[in-house]
């Protein structure tokens, strides 16, 4: 009732920005290092820590949870206190959310490099991670409907209502994406299989960009964009029936990454309807966000930060116009697997997510430290520099796109593909992968100008890290004659409880919905010929998973002429019921692996992996000598085997009994198929000589890694025979 | 001229340099004074002179004090706590929101305090252990935010808000989502494997789904097709109602007996829709009230004067209990609230509420005062002759007209088009089930249902709505404002414009002040001005601002009398002022008296010699023989004065002679005067501004209210037009003309769709994804259609 | 492809949370008016009250 003196926690605004500065620049390094790796393959020779396989997933990780999660913290933490007129419900929560994210950061910089990775996109981190982050998840929506039940502001405004659906179905999706089954402390397997794992893997991955990257964004967008300009909202009417129409669309969008892929038609159609339906909310979003700078124009000149909001949200509606594009069929059909969708997703995190924080920071850092920005120049400068390096990423990756896509689907006259080595369609579009490192390095470049200018801001002013502010608290009126809007307080607090009671419920309710899935599905139509993974191809698979083959190489025929041609039969769904987690994949840099085995020997596969160029000159694929040197770890083959068991693969208890002895048979094989090969016979046995010589123990090819790999990818594909594919493909 | 730093108005008569500013009264320098001593000074960083000049006269709400009529406005009152919310007409930028949510800065009794910009309303609680509810009103006035306190506040509070159409709304658009994510699969895939696992949870959902949809969201449809048969009415809703219940029965059954997927997501989205154009029809100027009667105008309560034996004492009494022979004390600036005659003091009376005219009237003790007029000056007594309610003006309400709904017997061209519609549907229903009884019984219900889903009339039902909805849209931002959409059809139909004359046609802000006599020579009118200058009569004030370049000396003598004019002297030469009586007493008459027997005029003589006159005649809008030529080319024009027939010639001289001129009308006549052009088949719009329109303007079809301000309220009404856009006033009427033809061509459009589909349904041939497809496509493409002409029309409109 | 089921339940959940808590906040009238709050949240509350560091002082409810 009374007016109530209270302080905005300034402290842990700041240090999530500081968070977001630091994750931001390491995130965006890895990627730059990744875009010198298209360039110069074996830049990080033989060490196995830094090859791409491992540091792709870091880099997404890091640029989506280290760099934009932070800064969806700092801007949430900032604004959320000051629309609701309270300090954050608890700061021991606010302080478990950014040390506890930070850890969790920590954690995946040290696990990905290492190959501790479940391979689901944007979903990489191993169990434990998995269960940390829906920890601080809930601390931090905790905290976030405390404070909307302590406010002093009645009116929730739009900001709020993003960040609150962005906290709730966040949380849903990671908790229902990633149910594994722990195997040993890093490892685990996803209790979906194949296509099922597909289908909840990508309306994860769908809503992960949808309100990971999106909504919260939005909401600081409402919210710093008119601050920022001084000026309300263009339409706060538009931006609530945005928010809305956004909500009841987005959430079911997702199967539209897996168009032609072995998931139900209409699951694609449906998804496909739906992306197109998201045009409009998300214009309606952009239209909104723009016209609020209506007659500021003069402002947008001279205001960098305004600058950085405008490509912002130019890049919001850039990359909402061309998602629905893509996830139309015959769009899809070009653009899935090919650069194009690199340059969409980036035009989304360079320019809406980047450029958008980028702007918030320039603002909010003067705003904590009480001062004005250190060079209004430098940011100037970042602004046009990243601009430029957005452009200079983007434009090539699209030309790239194109030709790779179109080059894959040439055939000549006689019904023979044009470019049938695979290579080729790579080495074409090396020029573009040339300028794309150029595009990256400038907005790195960017990166580090605004660190600078950011820095000496900081230092120029003084921070206020409690900042004292007054207002009354919500009068709760029990009266005969409330007029208007209701006043109870308990009717106040309804909405929230009942946000949380719901949560919980879906929660309850989708448990109950796996178990029937739990067990292995009689729906998808069985091909008797499938069969389960021998231990050593299961080993192997785990190893392929390790290295992160799956960023690089598909596991998906799609039924087209052009890809049964050159790969074999499309892709069947009763072929991955045996996978968990699938592996599908979702861009080819390199050709697609579904039917590579029997297609070469094993030595080739063993030398390709020792030195790639050696058997396919021009590859860019680095080296995987360690694969070939290090001793492979069977100690968990009974264990996972038997977590595959409940997981509804038919192995037999003998089976799981003999494991061992079982891939020691395989092993042998496969050592003795390496022996056709002289070269390898001579350096083989020469290895050999030299560790007996110098008493070292010396592991036998048959107990190498590389072996384990062999025999998964000698498998691959081959459960299913390659008998009609010609007939297939001609229709 | 300097602008006040405050209010931003010109400096005129005084310029305050305060704090190296400028202001143009004390009012704006204590607001100024008191923000700046609070540190609120951000106030003038929002916007630039955002202030409003304060006055205030600390008893005018003495009457706050009374328990009874603290109760009525209170919101809610707990002995210490109590929340109110007022009215404030002068909100009006962000700076007034920041202030009035800050008020607690200024006294720390205030907790809270909410701002609705767009209603102009704000919620105060405050803690009112020593803090009354007049000590905030006073604290609001003093900052220039008087708020509105009328007798409409005294009698019950209005309902609260109605959102049903937002749930409805809210409730389609949910379901119309969900279903049609769950009827897509079987558009694309008919024999799907996996689709044929999953059917049926599908269709049940899609089924529980649509349920709210058409218990609830649709379900007004039914209520008011049923009213309108009730009625032998074929209204608009008969036709829909009747495709919704097809809808959802034909589609409960395929799905039960398992015949296919049914029409879920059709039905759902055509409510959707539907609803869509309900909500986008409505558009309310919150602020605005198109309702108003005296009551918002006349005060809360008043003073009574009391005298039992002997000793007098004062009583704030609510206005209903005064009875005849009261004695009650008036004001500056408060308002007469029944007919009376005045008993001592000295009355300026200001009617402009009441006639429009801008003139005060000046009374001496014994004139009869009427209920309305607005006492300026000093403190009058008065005695009343008639409780309010049996007053002159108030008894006008008495009238019938006030308590019958006018848009009640109105037929509206959709449910003109309805009833033939309906009918040819009916009937084509009938034929085709015919002919397939005959060929094929089994398709025969399909083909009656088909016809009836597909003839649905979705879109006609759309047309207007959102063709009406845009316009008035256009309207408002062309500062015509309308009370509903259907005024604009009512519009389109008039054939007879009713004018009142003073402040409609008049404007009551600018004056021509037109001297006959002999010409005064420098130091004459020198001294003139000097004399006007110590005078607070507002023709004093408007003759000075005419003369005002003159350089100001204080004449040595100054007397004011009352009701008769100012006697002065200035360096030996005497100078006499006002009416002519006054003027001309015992002045040699060697000038004629130019007979102007009913015009205003400030008379002067110096040293007892009549110079003449200044005659101020009210100047008619600009541009309003044009306006009149052009409406008189399709349309009756009529002018009704309230004032004597002193402008006659005047007006007959740039008017279209046709146009017909009445002097002297009483507001019942002009009430009588339209229900008369009424009964001969006319249908009449009423175009006047105060309270003496009031009946005319409930009469007339319809009915527009003139108004130099749009924030001082103005009388009951079908829309409200800002004066400065009065010249344009022939092209609103052209556009509500061109609106109707728009609807008429997007009936001619959804028909033809309709016709593609019964193409489909009599042959039996209509599928889900047909009609799904159908359906949404005439709708968009009618709301397109009429958004594209009325924007390109609204285009037009601006450019005036 | 039990896992429909799920998808469908966790969807159509979600869905109506949202929904609910979209009809709850129209029945508080969060959105009576579309147009205050949208200027309200552009004023500076800190910059009314001059900064008066140390001596936090305790809510009292």
């Amino acid at each position: 009732m009374e007016v109530q003196q209270f302080y905005y926690d300034n402290k842990i605004v700041k240090k999530f920005i500081v968070a977001t500065m630091f994750w931001g620049i390491v995130g965006m390094s890895v990627g730059l290092l990744l875009a010198f790796m298209f360039l110069f393959p074996n830049l990080t020779d033989g060490i196995s820590w830094l090859s791409f396989g491992r540091l792709r997933p870091l880099h997404t990780n890091a640029v989506i949870f280290a760099f934009v999660g932070n800064a969806i913290f700092a801007g949430v933490y900032y604004s959320t206190q000051r629309l609701l007129k309270a300090r954050m419900f608890s700061d021991v929560l606010s302080n478990i959310n950014f040390w506890g994210w930070q850890a969790i950061i920590v954690g995946a910089a040290i696990t990905l490099p290492l190959g501790f990775t479940s391979s689901k996109e944007y979903a990489e981190l191993e169990w434990p991670f998995d269960i940390a982050i829906a920890v601080i998840w809930v601390a931090f929506g905790v905290n976030l409907i405390g404070t909307i039940l302590r406010r002093r502001q009645r009116h929730l405004y739009v900001a709020i209502w993003f960040y609150l659906a962005t906290f709730v179905t966040v949380a849903v999706l990671h908790i229902f994406n990633n149910i594994q089954l722990p195997v040993s402390a890093l490892k685990s397997y996803s209790v979906y299989a194949g296509v099922q794992d597909a289908l909840v893997q990508w309306w994860y991955g769908h809503n992960a960009v949808a309100f990971f990257l999106t909504t919260p964004f939005l909401g600081l967008m409402y919210y710093f964009v008119p601050k920022a300009a001084n000026r309300p909202v263009y339409s706060y009417r538009l931006s609530i029936i945005h928010f809305w129409s956004l909500i009841f669309i987005y959430i079911w969008a997702g199967p539209h990454h897996l168009l032609y892929s072995s998931l139900p038609d209409w699951a694609q159609n449906l998804g496909v309807a739906f992306s197109v339906m998201l045009l409009f909310p998300s214009w309606g979003g952009m239209i909104n966000g723009l016209l609020t700078l209506r007659g500021a124009w003069d402002k947008v000149r001279v205001d960098p930060v305004l600058k950085f909001m405008v490509v912002a949200i130019t890049g919001y509606g850039m990359a909402t116009f061309e998602g629905p594009m893509l996830s139309l069929k015959n769009i899809n059909a070009v653009a899935h697997f090919s650069d194009w969708i690199i340059a969409h997703v980036h035009v989304g995190a360079l320019a809406w997510n980047g450029f958008l924080t980028f702007g918030m920071i320039y603002w909010l850092v003067p705003q904590l430290f009480k001062t004005k920005l250190y060079s209004i120049k430098l940011a100037n400068a970042h602004f046009w520099i990243g601009t430029v390096g957005i452009i200079m990423y983007a434009l090539p990756m699209y030309v790239a796109g194109f030709v790779q896509a179109s080059m894959w689907k040439q055939f000549n006259p006689d019904g023979t593909l044009v470019y049938g080595n695979f290579l080729e369609t790579v080495t074409e579009i090396i020029p573009m992968y040339w300028m794309r490192a150029i595009g990256g390095s400038l907005f790195i470049l960017g990166a580090f100008i605004m660190l600078y200018n950011i820095v000496k801001t900081a230092k120029k002013g003084s921070e206020v890290s409690d900042e004292l502010a007054e207002a009354a608290a919500l009068a709760p009126v029990t009266s005969k004659r409330t007029t208007g809007e209701a006043y109870h307080s308990w009717l106040e607090r309804r909405p929230v409880q009942l946000t949380i009671f719901a949560t919980i419920a879906i929660l309850i309710g989708g448990i109950v919905q796996i178990i029937p899935s739990l067990m292995v599905d009689e729906y998808v139509p069985k091909i008797t010929s499938v069969k389960p993974y021998t231990p050593l191809e299961l080993e192997g698979r785990d190893l392929y998973i390790r290295e992160g083959c799956v960023s690089c190489h598909s596991q998906m025929v799609r039924p087209f002429r052009s890809e049964v041609e050159r790969y074999g039969e499309y892709s069947k769904a009763g072929e991955f019921v045996y996978d968990h987690p699938f592996l599908w994949g979702s861009k080819r840099t390199g050709p697609d692996l579904l039917r590579i085995g029997g297609k070469y020997s094993d030595n080739w596969h063993l030398n390709h992996m020792y030195d790639p160029q050696s058997t396919s000159s021009g590859s860019i694929m680095p080296a995987y000598q360690w694969l070939v040197k290090q001793e492979l770890d069977k100690s968990d083959t009974e264990a996972k085997m038997r977590a595959m068991v409940q997981l509804g693969v038919p192995y037999t208890e003998e089976e799981i009994e003999k494991a061992q002895q079982w891939m020691t048979e395989q092993g042998t094989q496969i050592e003795e198929n390496l022996y056709s090969d002289p070269d390898f016979v001579k350096t083989y046995e020469a290895d050999k000589k030299y560790a007996a010589e110098n008493n070292l123990e010396f592991t036998e090819m048959r107990n190498r890694e590389i072996v384990a790999l062999i025999a998964y990818l000698q498998r691959l594909g081959t459960d299913i025979k390659v008998k009609n594919a010609k007939e297939i493909s001609s229709n | 001229m300097e602008k006040c730093f405050h209010c931003g108005d010109d400096c005129r008569d005084e310029l305050i340099l305060h704090r190296e500013k400028n202001f143009c009264c004390t009012g704006c320098k204590t607001v100024f004074d008191i923000l700046q001593d609070n540190d609120l000074s951000y106030y003038y960083d929002l916007e630039k002179n955002p202030g409003i000049s304060p006055k205030v006269s600390e008893d005018k709400y003495d009457f706050l004090q009374n328990e009874s009529i603290q109760e009525k406005l209170l919101d809610f009152n707990d002995g210490n706590h109590q929340i109110v919310s007022f009215v404030i007409p002068s909100i009006h930028c962000s700076s007034c929101i920041w202030i009035l949510e800050n008020l607690n800065k200024l006294n720390k009794a205030v907790n809270s305090s909410q701002v609705d910009f767009p209603k102009k309303t704000v919620r105060i609680s405050f803690s009112s252990k020593d803090f009354s509810l007049r000590d905030l009103v006073l604290l609001l006035s003093r900052l220039g935010y008087d708020p509105y306190i009328s007798l409409e506040d005294y009698d019950e509070k209005k309902a609260n808000i109605d959102r049903s159409l937002i749930y409805k709304l809210g409730v389609a658009g949910f379901a119309f989502g969900n279903v049609m994510f769950l009827s897509f699969p079987e558009y694309f895939e008919v024999e799907e494997f996996w689709l044929e696992q999953y059917k049926g949870v599908f269709r049940w959902l899609m089924f529980a789904f649509s349920l709210p949809v058409v218990l609830y969201s649709g379900w007004d449809y039914f209520t008011t097709a049923y009213k309108g048969l009730r009625s032998k009415m074929l209204n608009i809703d008969i036709p829909i109602a009747l495709g919704i219940a097809v809808l959802f029965l034909r589609s409960s059954a395929e799905i039960i007996l398992d015949l296919g997927t049914g029409f879920f997501d059709s039905l759902t989205g055509l409510v959707f829709f539907l609803l869509l154009g309900r909500f986008f029809q409505q558009k309310t100027y919150a602020y605005l009230s198109f309702e108003r009667d005296y009551k918002s105008y006349f005060p809360i309560a008043v003073t009574r004067i009391n005298t039992e034996e002997g000793k007098i004492t004062e009583e704030q009494v609510q206005v209903y209990e005064i009875e005849k022979g009261d004695r009650i004390i008036i004001r500056n600036e408060e308002l007469i609230p029944m007919d009376a005659i005045l008993i001592k003091g000295n009355a300026l009376i200001d009617y402009s509420f009441v006639t429009g005219e801008a003139e005060p009237v000046e009374k001496i003790s014994g004139d009869k005062l009427f209920a309305g007029g607005r006492q300026q000056g000093g403190i009058i007594e008065i005695e009343a002759l008639k409780p309010v309610k049996q007053s002159y003006l108030t008894q006008l309400w008495s009238d019938e007209v006030f308590s019958k709904d006018k848009r009640g017997t109105f037929q509206t061209l959709t449910n003109k088009i309805s009833r033939r519609f309906t009918t040819a549907v009916l009937s084509i229903a009938f034929i085709a089930t015919l002919f397939w009884l005959i060929y094929d019984p089994s398709k025969a219900l399909n083909v009656f249902t088909a016809v009836l889903i597909i003839a649905c009339p979705c879109a006609i039902a759309l047309a207007a709505p959102f063709t009406l909805g845009n316009l008035l849209r256009i309207f408002g931002s062309n500062k015509l404002y309308l009370k509903e959409a259907s005024v604009i059809e009512q519009i389109a139909e008039v054939d007879t414009i009713v004018f009142d004359k003073t402040g409609t046609i008049t404007s009551n802000k600018r004056n021509t002040i037109t001297y006959e006599g002999i010409e005064l020579n420098p130091s004459e009118e020198e001294m003139l001005g000097s004399s006007l200058r110590a005078s607070n009569h507002p023709l004093s004030r408007a003759l000075y601002e005419l003369l005002k370049k003159h350089n100001i000396a204080t004449p040595d003598e100054f007397k004011e009398l009352t009701g008769k004019g100012i006697e002065s002297s200035y360096k030996g030469s005497r100078m006499k002022i006002g009416s002519e009586s006054f003027v001309r007493e015992n002045a040699s008459a060697n000038v004629a008296t130019l007979e102007k027997p009913n015009k205003t005029a400030v008379h002067v003589s110096t040293n007892n010699n009549y110079k003449g006159c200044y005659v101020f005649q009210n100047a008619y809008r600009e541009g309003i023989s044009e306006l009149f030529e052009e409406l008189g080319q399709d349309k009756e024009l009529v002018i009704l004065s309230g004032d004597n027939d002193g402008e006659k010639e005047n007006l007959q001289r740039f008017l279209p002679e046709k146009t017909q001129l009445f002097f002297n009308q009483k507001p019942q006549d002009k009430l009588d005067f339209i229900k008369k052009l009424q009964q001969q088949g006319k249908n009449v719009m009423m175009v006047g501004d105060g309270l003496n329109d009031a009946g005319a303007l409930a009469q007339s079809n319809v009915g527009f209210v003139v108004s130099e301000n749009i924030n001082v309220f103005s009388p009951a009404c079908d829309g409200i037009l800002d004066a400065e856009r009065f010249k344009s006033f022939s092209r609103f009427l052209q556009l509500s003309t061109k609106g109707i033809q728009v609807i008429k061509w997007s009936f001619l459009l959804s028909l033809c769709y309709n016709i593609i589909g019964l193409a489909f349904a009599v042959t039996g041939h209509l599928s889900p994804i047909v009609a799904a497809i159908l359906m949404p496509l005439s709708s968009i493409s009618i709301v397109v259609f009429t958004s594209i002409v009325t924007y390109r029309l609204g285009k037009k409109l601006k450019s005036e | 492809m039990e896992i429909i089921y799920m998808l469908l339940a966790i969807s159509v959940v979600v869905a109506l949370i949202f929904f609910v808590a979209f009809i709850f906040s129209v029945r508080k009238g969060q959105y009576d008016d579309m147009y205050t709050p949208s200027v309200r949240m552009l004023f500076d509350d800190e910059l009314v009250k001059p900064k008066t560091e140390n001596n936090k002082s305790t809510k009292h409810e």
